[in-house]
């Protein structure tokens, strides 16, 4: 133990002088970049954490890099502390190759796992969530890990912090809520944005505590943080840490805050850690003058090596716009490039007839069997109801309730949590229900899930599966229930996306989906669910992600389709055949990776195409598969490509309405006529 | 070695700033840290302080906009 007697301080020195050491090293970088974007020699985005140095810097005494942390835009004082390397920090701030995210995060998209620095978030309060995975993942492992989110006061406003704190209490989850409050949301003062500026008091309403610490007071904060750490470290749920502190900064760019009055901020100065600890440690004989003036020195010099070193990197180049989309470069779409991949080999072995919902809870049980890291999560999946449609019936009887976890009803914590546990090669599917309720957790789903390979450079990634369920032409569920938004996803580069069209191939879609290295959409329609049988090996099988295939073959026009609207097209065609017309039908099966090879094949034998979905027309994934097919096979086709797709409205309640606005096979094949009657 | 001064980026969006006024001559000596000329953009007005401390040397007129990484001076 060290001498903390000799202080009589409850710190000991040398922990005390480390502290010191870390905000000399924040404040140096902190000056550097300032004075760097002052003179033009840096170039870069920069929000500033002057004042509020002393909280990472008192936490790395508390924590090692097993220790995992998510912050923020605000979060260079963090990351220094955390010990991110500061030439790669530099580097990535200047959007160098030599960053350590390759330069394709940026400054507000830091991470590096070496040092437990897992996520940088840029969009408020989006952090917290995923700091869930985070501390869930290291709970089921055993491990004695804390898992520290950082935000400001101002996120405490957002709906995802809420979500968090809600369902870490529920857990029970190792993590601790560290509101750095700066005392300014941005430029908003908090009367104007909150009743309740105690904040620590929130957490009271989860069920669970909250502690406010002085920041300024490196030593009262150090004593509160330590019990804190000890307490999660121990087991014994969340904790709210409100940190107070205050933002001498601007919100964004250099110079000293233009938000607080001259007088708040002089104060202000006096009342920062930074001098005071100085203050504090001559004062109580820890260190002299020269000793001190020694540490910032150093510190100075090693951020000014860090800063040469960085911008020797060369820029990252636009060769590298692709890669790090996905683990395989081949994924996203591009034109001219058409890869072909190899298709599954027909499963052999025992069947056993099973509707949809009873492939896709098979899929998961496989997927539980065999993989320790696999865990569901989502509304109501547990037992005894097992999921609003059955998914998971039985599975958390079979598994427990660590691997098999009811949620609260909470989008954004589902998908967060999931994220997190992904981040460190945990494999969870989780279930949001409808496909409509990407509407409240699209930011976890586009901005995090989605880009977080890309934006780490892939120093980290998301092997995780977003189950949803897809309603429309079955009656009934209304205009917030029924949509297929496929193409919100779509416009998302990062995501891969699966819509089985039968039981068969959700389950082997499903697992290959679980056991991708990245996020995966599973898109389950009702039709496929409740009513679809199929003869369903109970073999482990997958069917490689990017291969359609083709469901009947024809030889005088291609519909091409995906979900529960190949059923619609197979049907079309039926009735097609009686008139003396061949319709080929081809099931796209994921619409990331795009078989264009397969699709081009079918279209270069029938030339002429016709593209069907649920989703609306227009604005919709039909649009980009017309115009690439017609395209790439102006000369071969006989008449241009055809879309048919859902009328422009939201899906009505009334029966009659949603019946038509939605293709079905007697509007399909009178599509497909208009396109085969097509003259020039 | 001298310390450029040019136009900074302080905004995601910013293209082009207002050099307002110098707030030290030409050839005065300053600190690190001494407020060295007005910066207007958009959104606000804010005091640049010199990354170094030296000679300011001006390399153009205040009163007008310059785009991001104009050479604006140095300090020698």
């Amino acid at each position: 133990m060290e001498q903390a007697a000799q202080t009589n301080l409850g710190v000991g020195p040398a922990t005390l002088l480390e502290i010191y050491r870390q905000m000399a090293r924040i404040r140096a970088v902190d000056r550097a970049i300032q004075s760097g974007l002052s003179s033009g020699r840096l170039l870069f985005t920069y929000w500033p954490m002057t004042g509020q140095e002393s909280i990472p810097a008192v936490i790395s005494q508390l924590t090692s890099a097993r220790d995992y942390m998510v912050t923020t835009y605000r979060g260079v004082h963090d990351q220094v502390a955390k010990g991110v390397s500061l030439e790669g920090l530099f580097a990535e701030a200047l959007g160098r190759i030599g960053g350590v995210n390759k330069g394709k995060g940026g400054s507000p998209h830091i991470s590096d796992p070496a040092s437990g620095s897992m996520l940088t978030t840029a969009i408020v309060g989006a952090g917290a969530p995923i700091a869930n995975g985070l501390a869930f993942a290291a709970r089921s492992r055993g491990e004695d890990r804390v898992t520290i989110v950082n935000f400001g006061d101002g996120a405490t406003s957002i709906g995802a912090v809420h979500e968090a704190m809600n369902l870490a209490g529920a857990w029970r989850l190792p993590v601790i809520f560290l509101v750095q409050n700066n005392q300014i949301a941005e430029y908003t003062f908090q009367p104007d944005y909150t009743a309740n500026s105690n904040f620590a008091s929130r957490a009271a309403a989860y069920g669970f505590r909250g502690v406010r610490l002085d920041a300024n007071d490196v030593v009262a904060f150090h004593q509160g943080m330590k019990e804190v750490v000890e307490a999660v470290r121990r087991g014994e749920g969340p904790v709210l840490v409100e940190a107070m502190t205050l933002r001498l900064g601007q919100h964004a760019g250099v110079g000293d805050s233009a938000q607080l009055k001259p007088e708040e901020l002089e104060a202000g100065r006096k009342n920062w850690a930074l001098p005071r600890t100085r203050a504090l440690l001559l004062e109580a004989g820890v260190s002299t003058e020269e000793a001190l003036d020694a540490i910032d020195e150093a510190a100075r010099q090693e951020v000014e090596t860090a800063i040469v070193k960085a911008m020797e990197s060369p820029v990252t180049p636009a060769e590298e716009t692709l890669l790090d989309v996905y683990g395989d470069p081949d994924v996203p779409p591009r034109r001219g490039h058409y890869p072909r991949r190899e298709a599954e080999a027909a499963p052999s072995g025992p069947t056993k007839s099973m509707l949809g919902l009873e492939a896709v809870r098979h899929a998961q049980e496989l997927a539980l069997e065999q993989d320790a890291a696999v865990w569901l999560l989502g509304e109501d999946i547990a037992d005894p109801v097992g999921g609003v449609f059955k998914t998971s019936l039985g599975l958390q009887d079979r598994f427990g309730v660590e691997r098999v976890r009811s949620t609260p009803i909470a989008e954004q914590a589902i998908i967060g949590a999931a994220t997190g546990s992904a981040l460190v090669g945990m494999r969870p599917v989780a279930e949001i229900m409808f496909c409509d309720f990407i509407g409240v957790c699209m930011d976890q789903i586009a901005n995090h899930a989605a880009k977080q390979r890309y934006m780490s450079g892939s120093a980290t990634h998301a092997p995780m599966t977003i189950r949803m369920i897809v309603s429309g032409g079955v009656g009934g569920h209304g205009a917030q229930h029924s949509q297929s938004l496929e193409s919100w996803l779509l416009h998302t580069p990062g995501l891969k996306i699966a819509f089985p069209s039968t039981p068969f191939d959700a389950k082997g879609l499903l697992l290959s989906c679980i056991f991708d290295e990245d996020p995966c959409i599973h898109m389950e329609s009702i039709r496929m669910l409740r009513g679809q049988r199929d003869e369903v090996p109970l073999a482990d099988y997958r069917i490689p992600l990017g291969v359609a295939k083709v469901r009947r073959e024809g030889s005088d026009i291609s519909l091409i389709s995906y979900g529960w609207q190949v059923l619609e097209c197979l049907a079309a065609a039926e009735a097609l055949q009686k008139e003396g017309v061949s319709a080929e039908v081809i099931d796209l099966r994921t619409l990331v990776p795009l078989d264009y090879a397969r699709i081009f094949d079918s279209v270069k034998k029938t030339r002429r195409a016709l593209v069907v979905h649920a989703a609306t027309e227009f604005g919709g994934f039909g649009g980009e598969l017309a115009s690439t097919i017609g395209e790439e096979m102006f000369s071969t086709l006989k008449a241009p490509v055809g879309r048919l797709g859902a009328d422009y409205a939201p899906i009505a309640y009334s029966r009659d309405i949603e019946m038509n606005q939605i293709p079905s096979a007697r509007s399909i094949a009178a599509r497909a006529r208009q396109v085969i009657a097509f003259k020039a | 070695m001298p310390t450029p001064l040019t136009m900074p980026r302080l905004e995601m969006s910013m293209t082009e700033g207002g050099l307002a006024e110098w707030l030290a001559p030409d050839g005065a000596e300053v600190n690190e840290g001494d407020p060295i000329y007005v910066l207007e953009t958009e959104k606000a007005s804010q005091e640049i302080t010199a990354p170094a401390s030296g000679r300011l040397v001006h390399k153009v007129q205040a009163g007008q906009i310059y785009p991001v990484g104009t050479d604006i001076g140095e300090i020698v």
